[in-house]
């Protein structure tokens, strides 16, 4: 049980700075995603506070203590690799008692731990198997079995379910999930795809480039996201972002946009758009926040592909030379080639700076 | 495509080709099998093929082998079983053990160091024999030593010129085997003399002849164990790690038994050199610790060209390696020596 603090960690391959100057607070507790895309550093930071990367510069903590120079071992993290990184020669059950064979842990009380972890990851059954004989979840509970049993103060996750199957995948969100309820152990768990990050975290950490971009719960990073990135990363299918001006108006404010697009900005935005007027910007909204019908704020498309899911059908359309994607109702008769309008939600309408893409919002006055 | 596909006249003359290379291959050791079943006058009195047939084999050479009136054959068999196998064990531990600093840990000899120890290695020991009058021995055990603990200082000092990184040291170790072996066996023999003069024997000993071959046999097995060692998974030793798992059991219980395969490959290949090696052999040894192959080549001095006597040696000789190769390739089609990293 521990927070980690990193004040100002920085990482440096040869003249490479890979990671920025970093601070992040992680509580105890409490169940944190570095989510970003692939090589912007998440493992870099993940392994910085395994200690299997030293840092360049800065100061670590893990609860009390300064680990900024300790090595690995005596971090008292477990950590969970994306290859399972189990040992081959070793049964499930060895697997998972290693450790605490190698710290002395007397035969009995590592008897009952190891049974302990394979009942709770289902693994009873394959105590007395080799990895090479188990499926690649199995192997992965495996892995999570043998850092269950360190009883660490940090759980650490390196992409731990992207070696498995989209169904497999879903049910292990669900376990680990479970597992940190049961545990109640600080975890710092890595990825790139931005739903398991979602629906896992207490708290999602948005890096780019070794900055973290934003860290907030799920929710405000769908509804209220810092930046263009941020608002592009998060959500699926992506935010659609369209060019345009902020132009003053005869009764408020209006937006100009790029592709023909022009509308008066809703009330309820006018007052953090207003110090923005005569400038560039960039007009967010998702396709969830989208329908396919005639009038208010909205653009036409040509669809070049449609997309039924089920509950409803995504739009695949060109606006110029530029991709949009709308959604519809399931029923939908637009067949691709044809030309159609798409209607914006005006409450979800996102605006970002051109330049730097900061979200224009009251709150990031 | 596989010659197992083949059908109709391709597959006879594939299969006739086989047959032709396997009589080249078999030949030689068909000849010495029946050679060692002769009489002196069968061997001499023209080539003779067939048992029975040209010639009326006989055990004769056989029963003098067996009975040591030809050399201490037992002796001879046991000194090249025992420094064999004990020289190729610890030539593959050491090596692997060297194989697996190289590929996980970075070193950086500084080529200035190096040329220091070279340089106080023979001005020390050239000192020592002229202005102390040191024994030879003496000198260079000193020398060495306090060249070695200067240059490893000096290597941390801020000098100059050229870094030499692990490929570096893993090119040096392998040229070791570039010289001619005779130039090492000569030396060899000598700073053992050198050293038997000390009191502390080692030609004609299982310590010398044993040093002798695992220093010779490591650069191979250091090449062929630091490729092997490359190709595990890093991050099966990082768990390990994370788990505060010392580096020695590491090494000890997650890298060898994950290298296995290649540490048996090794091990045999080793074996095939340490069992048929005669140089060092001929040069180190004389009598309690003579091996098989010394005692093949006297045949042919002792009392003539004896082929057949020579020939019982040499089929003695060659058996455990044809048992040795027989395993590996059961080994291997048992899969043991493939797959195991996952
Ligand atoms: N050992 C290394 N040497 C040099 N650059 C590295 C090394 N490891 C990672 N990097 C670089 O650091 C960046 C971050 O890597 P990483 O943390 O693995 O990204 P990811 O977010 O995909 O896990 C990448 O640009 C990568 O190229
Ligand atoms: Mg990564």
């Amino acid at each position: 049980m521990a927070n980690i603090t990193l004040t100002g960690v920085t990482k440096f391959y040869e003249a490479v700075q890979v990671i920025p100057p970093m601070d992040l607070h992680i509580e105890d507790g409490e169940f944190v995603v570095l989510v970003g895309p692939s090589g912007c550093g998440k493992s870099t930071t993940l392994r910085m506070i395994a200690g299997l990367e030293a840092a360049t510069g800065g100061q670590m903590h893990i609860g009390e203590r300064e680990v900024t120079h300790l090595r690995p071992g005596l971090r008292n993290c477990a950590m969970v690799f994306q290859s399972y990184a189990l040992y081959p020669h070793m049964s499930v059950r060895e697997n998972i008692g290693y450790g605490m064979k190698v710290r002395g842990v007397p035969k009995t009380e590592a008897r009952t731990s190891i049974e302990n972890a394979a009942r709770i990851l289902n693994l009873t059954e394959y105590l007395d198997r080799k990895p090479a004989a188990l499926s690649g979840g199995q192997r992965q509970r495996v892995a999570i079995g043998r850092a269950i049993v360190r009883d660490p103060d940090v759980f650490l996750f390196d992409e731990p379910l992207s070696n498995l199957d989209a169904k497999l995948r879903v049910e292990m969100r669900v376990e680990i999930k479970q597992l940190h309820r049961r545990l109640k152990t600080t975890m710092v768990y890595v990825t790139h795809d931005q739903v398991e990050a979602m629906t896992m975290a207490d708290r999602v950490v948005v890096l780019r480039k070794g900055v973290i971009e934003q860290a907030a719960d799920p929710i405000t990073l769908y509804e209220r996201p810092a930046n263009a990135f941020v608002a592009e990363f998060i959500g699926a299918p992506s935010m659609n972002m369209l060019d345009g001006r902020i132009e003053r108006s005869d009764t408020g404010l209006r937006f100009a946009g790029a592709t023909g697009l022009a509308f008066e900005i809703p009330p309820e935005h006018t007052v953090a758009l207003s110090r923005s007027v005569g400038e560039d910007c960039i007009l967010g909204i998702r396709p969830e926040h989208t329908v396919e019908a005639e009038g208010g704020i909205g653009v036409n498309v040509e669809v070049v592909d449609i997309e039924p899911l089920g509950p409803y059908t995504l739009l695949i359309g060109l606006m110029g030379d530029r991709k949009f994607t709308g959604q519809t109702r399931a029923d939908t008769k637009t067949r691709p080639g044809d030309r159609v309008p798409i209607q914006f939600d005006p409450q979800k309408l996102h605006f970002f700076r051109a330049g730097d893409g900061a979200a224009i919002r009251e709150d990031t006055a | 495509m596989s010659v197992r596909n083949l059908r109709g006249p391709r597959a006879w003359i594939a299969f006739a080709l086989c047959c032709v290379w396997f009589a080249f291959t078999v030949f030689p050791l068909y000849w010495v099998a029946i050679t060692s079943l002769k009489t002196p006058p069968d061997v001499v009195g023209g080539p003779t093929y067939l048992p029975f047939v040209d010639f009326q084999p006989t055990l004769k050479a056989w029963r003098e082998l067996f009975s040591g009136i030809r050399g201490e054959f037992y002796s001879n068999f046991w000194s090249s079983a025992i420094v064999a196998v004990s020289s190729s064990f610890f030539a593959t531990l050491l090596g692997a053990m060297a194989a697996y600093a190289l590929v996980r840990f970075p070193f950086r000899v500084k080529l200035l160091s190096g040329v220091l120890f070279f340089v106080l290695a023979m001005g020390g020991f050239l000192a020592g024999r002229y202005w102390l009058g040191l024994p030879p021995a003496t000198a260079s055990i000193l020398s060495f030593c306090g060249a070695l603990a200067l240059s490893v200082f000096a290597n941390r000092l801020a000098l100059p010129g050229k870094v030499m990184m692990n490929d570096d040291i893993v090119f040096w170790f392998v040229s070791q085997r570039l010289f001619p072996p005779i130039v090492v066996a000569f030396a060899l023999f000598l700073l053992y003399t050198e050293i038997g003069k000390l009191g502390f024997k080692l030609t004609d000993t299982y310590l010398g002849l044993t040093l002798a071959y695992v220093a010779f046999s490591l650069p191979i097995v250091v090449w062929l164990m630091r490729d092997f060692i490359s190709a595990l998974p890093l991050e099966v030793e990082e768990a390990a790690l994370v788990d505060n798992v010392p580096y020695w059991r590491i090494f000890f219980e997650i890298v060898l038994p994950m290298c296995r395969p290649g540490l048996i490959a090794t091990f045999v290949i080793t074996l095939a050199f340490t069992w048929n090696e005669f140089l060092f052999a001929l040069f180190l040894t004389n009598s309690e610790w003579q091996t098989l192959p010394v005692l093949i080549a006297g045949q042919n001095s002792q009392r003539g060209d004896e082929w057949w006597a020579i020939s019982a040696a040499a089929l003695v000789a060659i058996v455990p390696m044809i048992v040795v190769a027989g395993l590996l390739g059961r080994l291997m089609r048992s899969g043991l020596l493939s797959g195991a990293v996952k």
